[in-house]
């Protein structure tokens, strides 16, 4: 009954569609600028520029030139679908809600939220979201030629990925994620994970399962190295900036499955060896290790500035960047996908989430956590007031910073800066206590 | 070279700017005036207030510490420290035994617990509006044409408070007009104005824990409409202390103090 109502998206104008979008957007497409992009790259490699920064560089300059150019199939996914099938099938991944995070470091977040404004988006949905469907729709990001989106966590990433289908005219697939796992349901999702695939495989020209084994090899190669680089994480001070760090979760999010993360976490792992060898860390006389949760806002590092030169407080680990998954099978990889995808610590019962978190705070010496409180998202801040508690309980401050990490209307800096100060003054004013 | 006694703390408030001295721990001077624009000429002229008071000059000073939104404007600070560890050590020596500091200034409010060591044992403060600071207030009572210094006697003349739904300063300002209108007593709207301000700190209290004794600090404490509605909703008292503007500042001499010794 419901498959004979019409959803299509009538064609609309929308804000935001301002001359540098449209000079962008038509940049985006053209095969010359994607070369020159190849020898600025090449150029940079010459001159020594960090190999890690290169290889995510080009893990994303690929993907990108791929998908604007229309060599390969572009399928969009949520956060947190498994993007070793898009790779396994030939095809490159595009996650709005990532690319949200760039437009607001590369200041067009801006255009991408007035359009969002006029596909009746309110202003108090998460703006990862918002900024998302905007940036699609007034053809900042490429085309999509399939959706795929999972019920896992983010409520508005699949309805708003929905939305896109809908204006570009594309296959749509969920991935219907079950809430407790057991044999059974780790069976129904391998089953989805495989239907989505063949549905893929049918429906876009220029997909097909040559290539899962590859993408299978090249995502436990990446996390093999990303354990060597967590496990040197632990070192005291901290090898690497937070800042990065959290920049870098976009990758987590985005490459499982590219040959480029195998390269970027080596190198990374070897940057940092390098670091605690040579004595030369980035975080000065690192007086505070924090852990951060949910993701950071992209269009200012004066937070950042703040805490880790003028306050000394490293971010030693982000929950975002926790390894959840064992080494996939590529014999059976939609089960091992499935496994993968029931792992995330942020679905399910909240004491998973728990459980880990509170790992982090033992492995990695952490003397506070800071939950970045990010406007609309419901999954964490609804969880704030149990985190809170437990943390306590373990005799960890916690602090939920309120702010927005794509949309600056909705984050106050003074008022964030003032928060992390007084937070990093509460911790200080403990240790002074429990060495007296 | 700086060979005096004296220690001073500057808050730099959103509206106020304030300035304690101390001689020996004990304050010997205290001078406010408005911030405006020019956050480092408004902290000279408070130094500079609070010395011409006494016939000192800046040599006399020997340590400074500056808090508030503008800390880092103060010329003359040897250190900034946060408006919220301020305000707790300021309360805490205003009022003793002070477990629960409500500060409620010109942009925002705080609501900070204090463990039984009197040391931060957490805080929280509000989002980025208006909603609940003086702002609100200050653009309310020019809406009705009312001396934010009457409230309290309003409040006690009103037999029940008017339902104001919303602190968004803007939509709360055209529900005021049509209470207006439809004929509502000024005394009531502005027990409902004093009532929605301590419903919205409420969340924030209950956020960090209810605990006795509860201290209030901040220009907005010195309205006391707002604070008969708190305690009507907290059921229990809710301390002044004569000197509860310069919490912050004062707290910030303290802290100024004992940096001096250590120096």
């Amino acid at each position: 009954m419901a498959k004979t109502v019409d959803t299509r998206q009538s064609p609309r104008k929308v804000a935001g569609e301002t001359r540098r979008i449209k000079i962008i957007r038509t940049l985006a497409r053209k095969k010359w600028v994607h070369n020159v992009a190849g020898l600025v790259i090449k150029r940079m490699e010459k001159r020594g520029a960090t190999e890690y920064r290169i290889a995510a560089i080009r893990a994303f300059a690929d993907d990108l030139r791929s998908a604007y150019r229309k060599e390969k199939p572009c399928i969009y996914t949520s956060a947190f679908v498994p993007n070793e099938l898009v790779y396994g099938l030939g095809g490159v991944p595009f996650l709005p809600e990532a690319a949200s995070g760039f437009a607001a470091a590369f200041g067009f977040a801006r255009e991408s939220l007035s359009a969002s404004e006029s596909l009746w988006y309110p202003p108090d949905l998460c703006s990862f979201h918002r900024a998302g469907v905007g940036a699609s729709v007034i053809g900042l990001a490429p085309q999509p030629d399939a959706v795929v989106v999972s019920s896992q966590l983010c409520d508005g990433g699949k309805r708003s990925l929905y939305q896109v289908s809908k204006a570009f005219d594309c296959p749509f697939y969920i991935l219907d994620v079950p809430y407790t796992e057991s044999p059974e349901s780790l069976d129904r999702l391998a089953r989805q994970i495989e239907e989505v695939a063949e549905g893929l495989e049918r429906e876009v020209p220029g997909l097909s399962g040559d290539h899962m084994d590859e993408a299978i090899a090249n995502s436990n190669s990446a996390r093999s190295h990303y354990l060597d680089l967590c496990d040197l994480r632990r070192y005291i001070p901290s090898p690497w900036r937070g800042r990065e760090a959290l920049n870098y979760v976009v990758m987590f999010l985005w490459s499982w499955g590219s040959p480029w993360l195998t390269r970027f976490y080596k190198a990374l792992k070897e940057h940092s060896e390098s670091i605690i060898q040579q004595g030369e860390y980035p975080v000065k006389n690192e007086r505070f290790r924090l852990a951060w949760s949910n993701l950071r806002p992209y269009y200012t590092t004066r937070l950042f500035d703040y805490l880790e030169d003028e306050l000394g407080a490293s971010i030693a680990f982000e929950e975002f960047s926790y390894m959840y998954w064992e080494p996939l099978d590529a014999n059976d990889p939609y089960l091992s996908l499935a496994k993968k995808i029931m792992s995330n610590p942020g679905w399910g019962p909240i004491e998973r989430r728990l459980e880990v978190i509170g790992k982090l705070v033992d492995e990695f010496s952490i003397d506070g956590v800071v939950q970045f409180a990010q406007w609309g998202c419901r999954q964490y801040n609804g969880a704030v007031s149990i985190l809170s508690d437990y943390l306590r309980r373990k005799g960890i401050p916690f602090l939920s910073l309120a702010g927005d990490g794509v949309d600056e209307r909705n984050s106050g800096e003074a008022q964030s800066l003032t928060r992390l100060g007084a937070f990093l003054e509460l911790i200080e004013s403990r240790d002074i206590r429990s060495s007296r | 070279m700086r060979t005096g006694s004296y220690v001073m703390g500057i808050d730099v408030g959103s509206s106020v700017t304030k300035g304690v001295l101390l001689s020996d721990g004990n304050i010997v001077s205290t001078f406010m005036l408005p911030t405006g624009t020019e956050l480092s000429i408004t902290a000279e002229e408070c130094i500079e207030g609070l010395l011409k008071d006494r016939g000192l000059t800046k040599k006399d000073v020997l340590y400074t510490v500056s808090t508030g939104y503008g800390r880092t404007q103060v010329k003359e600070a040897d250190k900034t420290v946060t408006e919220i560890t301020c305000h707790s050590r300021g309360a805490k020596a205003l009022a003793s035994g002070a477990r629960l500091i409500i500060d409620i200034g010109g942009q925002d409010s705080k609501v900070i617990r204090l463990d039984e060591d009197g040391m931060v044992a957490d805080f929280v403060m509000n989002d980025k509006c208006a909603a609940g600071t003086g702002r609100f207030l200050e653009v309310m009572a020019e809406r009705l044409g009312v001396s934010l210094f009457d409230f309290g006697r309003m409040w006690k003349t009103a037999k029940r408070p008017a339902n104001i739904s919303s602190t968004c300063t803007v939509f709360a300002e055209s529900e005021v007009i049509s209470l207006l209108s439809a004929g509502i007593a000024l005394d009531t709207i502005i027990r409902g104005l004093c009532d929605a301000v301590a419903e919205r700190l409420l969340g924030m209290i209950h956020r960090v824990g209810l605990v006795p004794r509860v201290v209030m600090t901040g220009g907005v404490s010195k309205n006391e409409g707002v604070r008969l509605s708190l305690e009507k909703k907290l059921a229990l008292k809710v301390t002044v202390p004569e000197m509860s503007q310069f919490a912050g500042a004062y707290g910030a001499a303290i802290i100024a103090n004992e940096s001096a010794v250590q120096r």
